[in-house]
């Protein structure tokens, strides 16, 4: 068993841009699914329903002058991040920054700032491209920003791996932690939806243009699935912190199919009781595969519903998670924007995120 | 810091770039002086710089799993070109692979964008002419970088753990040394481990943009230097537990004992002036092997040729080892293969321990004073390597290479 803790949660995302809004959301079963409207390479505008990412607040949390150099992705994650260590108490300022890391789950980057950059190639020609819009696009620039605004000189690291870009970051920061690389790390998902994404998503049919659709049915089997974008972070530390702890983290792996099968059935069988199983599943036909030997003794939910289905969304999932261990609170999943029944108030959360690639993650989450 | 740890073994090595194909070709150019600078043939540019391009026989025909060709991009070619020579020498195929609960760690940062890009194109071109009718956008789906590992996964037998890391130009250095603790954790008994990165437009015109990339090569650690060259190509390790390795009698080549790592926290693209990253990285990766500077008998620099870097990469080597360590950079042979970079220079530095030669600093005629530059191959046996990576954002790795026996 790790000795894991979660000291501090930070979300920006369509259910609110701070873990408050966002917890409130949760318990109210708001749904943020809304038609937005998508611009596409050829002028036409298509409208369809998203779950779009509240704007990040960065006011008494970030520079202006070092949010001046962060695209929106950056800036959520950056907000989120400070949101967390704000939580955890702690003051970047006041602590050793070699003991303090970033780890990070993309699975696009910064997309609108890469387009933005191919454009003014595209544009103005090769020798005019912009070195700002370059250096903002390297996947790792993510973590590097973070880091640069909260001044963390230890590990700092960048993952994507399709649907389980958070839970491979969780897995590898608690690994950082158990080797002593660091004290305290950041670690987080982030991902946003922009026009380009969209079109692209929709015409793989990956995406869905249905406006009867009113938000994601996580047990459904639709064809595809409502996107969303946000970011969410939490603040991991040993359990000899001194700090409050909001939830512990009691194991994580991730592997391919049978592998994750495996984890699925030891942790069920060997971490105590699980109380509550929390997926990824997102309603769709790839989805339904992904999941199709997934076997649970216990209750069994998903929030992609609430907060909308982007790569690294189990980072909202784990807030979630935390959230609900810490205010001993359940949250009610929604079902094509109705609550679902609000399942009991867990003390032990076994998540299972697979992806029909064969990526497979798990971790237990339990009370502190 | 790291605690010292068990050193991992390395059973395996396979590589592709500029040199060729393989690391019998790799070894020839080393030996021959044999740069890989030659002009850019995979697209039409207006930009007239030189790159390290693969420019050997079509990739295709070595790819172990030809049927995924559909779903793959360049990148993933040379991923798994590289892989397949290494899993070859280690002597191990599915069935083991399966039973050691075998993964991959691999570095990437270009990913499938050579392919999504020209999607991007094609379609932007389309609606600016008006052009309605239907598009393929299946390119897309290579895009990620998971990709890679999906295919490493399925064309090799991997059940446990993919990932990819995307930490610029340190990505290989950092997957190696994390896929050691794979190892150490007891979670697999053998990883693949490495980087590669294929050329795409969006690099070469922003390595560009960026005013840092030489007419004429990369001439690292010269006083004269212009500037570093873009190149693609893939590395990668077989690592495997020493028990493991000693149950099957397998030939261990080399032992990975140290890896460090660090951020600068200074600036997006420069590093810090000091080299205070750099030098928390390479100390690190002493720590972790539980060696002293005098140790090392070679370094294998990130030396990418450009003015900042190279200075303050020298600085730190010098900070940290003094100036009588023997130093190069072999970015003129292979070009900077970006986030592989970790990756080729990790087979580079395990063939300079083997074969008890420290590679030529190619293309330096006035070096810079303060460090010991290898400017003629030198034959000398060592015992210890240091690899160093280092990447936007101040992300920085260094990587330690033991003799075995």
């Amino acid at each position: 068993m790790m000795g894991v803790i979660v000291t501090g949660i930070g979300v920006v995302s369509s259910l609110g841009a701070n873990p408050q809004a966002f917890r409130r959301a949760l318990l109210a079963a708001e749904c943020p699914c809304r038609p937005h409207p998508f611009r596409r390479l050829d002028g036409s505008v298509v409208t369809a329903p998203a779950y779009i990412a509240q704007p990040a607040d960065a006011a008494g949390l970030i520079e202006p002058k070092k949010l001046r150099r962060m695209f929106r992705l950056a800036r959520m994650s950056a907000v989120a991040a400070r949101q967390a260590l704000q939580q955890a108490g702690l003051d970047p300022a006041g602590m050793d920054p070699s003991k303090l890391g970033v780890v990070f789950g993309t699975s696009m980057g910064a997309l609108e700032v890469t387009q933005k950059f191919v454009d003014s190639w595209l544009e103005q020609g090769a020798q005019h491209a912009s070195p700002l819009q370059f250096m903002n696009s390297v996947h790792g620039i993510l973590a590097s920003q973070v880091a640069l605004d909260i001044n963390a000189t230890g590990v700092n690291l960048t993952t994507a791996q399709r649907d389980i870009c958070f839970e491979a970051a969780l897995d590898t920061a608690c690994s950082l932690l158990e080797q002593q690389r660091a004290d305290v790390i950041v670690v987080g998902g982030a991902d946003e939806l922009t026009d380009l994404l969209h079109e692209c998503g929709s015409r793989l049919h990956q995406f869905t243009l249905d406006l009867a659709h009113r938000g994601i049915d996580p047990g459904g089997r639709r064809g595809a699935v409502i996107p969303g974008d946000g970011a969410a972070v939490a603040v991991l530390e040993r359990d000899d912190s001194p700090r409050v702890a909001l939830a512990r983290v009691e194991r994580t792996a991730i592997g391919r199919h049978d592998v994750g099968d495996e984890v699925v059935s030891l942790a069920m069988k060997s971490v105590g009781t699980i109380d509550l199983v929390t997926t990824a599943r997102d309603g769709s036909s790839r989805s339904a595969v992904a999941y199709k030997r997934a076997q649970y003794a216990v209750p069994s939910v998903s929030h992609l519903g609430n907060f909308g289905q982007y790569p690294s969304a189990g980072a909202q999932q784990f807030a979630a998670n935390v959230l609900m261990l810490h205010h001993s609170e359940g949250y009610a999943p929604l079902v094509d924007s109705r609550p679902g029944p609000v399942p009991d108030v867990p003390k032990r959360i076994l998540h299972d995120a697979r992806s029909v690639s064969g990526n497979h993650a798990a971790y237990v989450l339990s009370r502190a | 810091m790291a605690a010292q740890a068990a050193p991992v073994a390395i059973t395996g090595l396979g590589v592709i770039g500029a040199t060729g194909r393989g690391v019998a070709a790799m070894d020839a150019a080393l030996q021959q002086g044999r740069d890989g600078v030659g002009p850019l043939t995979l697209w039409q540019s207006p930009l007239d710089f030189p790159v390290g391009e693969y420019r050997g026989p079509r990739l295709e025909a070595y790819l172990p799993a030809p049927e995924l060709l559909p779903r793959m991009s360049r990148s993933d070619m040379l991923a798994l070109v590289a892989s397949h020579e290494a899993l070859q020498q280690a002597g191990l195929a599915a069935p083991a692979l399966s039973k050691a609960r075998a993964g991959a760690y691999m570095g990437q940062s270009v990913c499938g964008t050579l392919t999504s890009e020209a999607v991007y194109i094609g379609a932007k071109e389309s609606a600016a002419a008006g052009d309605t009718g239907k598009r393929s956008y299946a390119g897309l789906l290579v895009h990620e970088g998971a990709n890679t590992l999906d295919l490493m996964a399925k064309t090799f037998g991997l059940p446990g753990p993919t990932l990819n890391f995307l930490t610029a130009c340190s990505s290989a250095a950092n997957a190696i040394g994390l896929a050691a603790e794979v190892i150490r954790s007891g979670r697999s008994e053998v990883m693949l481990a490495g980087g590669a990165d294929s050329l795409s437009n969006i690099v070469f015109n922003g390595f560009c943009s960026l005013k840092v990339v030489s007419p004429d090569g990369p001439r690292p650690f010269d006083r004269q230097r212009q500037g570093m060259m873009v190149g693609e190509g893939a590395g990668v390790l077989v690592l495997e537990s020493l028990a493991h390795a000693k149950a099957r009698d397998a030939n261990v080549l080399a032992l990975l004992t140290g890896y460090g790592h660090s951020c600068d926290a200074h600036h997006l693209t420069a590093p810090h002036p000091q080299g205070r990253g750099a030098i928390e990285a390479m100390i690190g990766a002493l720590a972790q092997a539980g060696l002293g500077a005098p140790d090392i008998g070679y370094i294998n620099a990130h030396g990418t040729a450009t003015r900042d870097n190279d200075d303050v990469e020298a600085k730190a080597i010098a900070h940290v080892f003094g100036d009588r360590t023997p130093v190069s950079s072999t970015k003129r042979f292979f070009g900077h293969t970006l986030a592989a970079a970790g990756g080729v220079e990790a087979v580079v530095s395990v063939r300079a321990l083997q074969l008890g030669e420290l590679p030529q600093n190619l293309g330096t005629q006035d070096p810079e004073p303060g460090i010991d530059l290898v400017v003629q191959p030198r034959q000398t046996a060592v015992t210890h390597v240091l690899s160093n990576s280092f990447g936007f954002g101040g992300n920085n790795a260094a990587l330690i290479f033991s003799r075995s026996e």
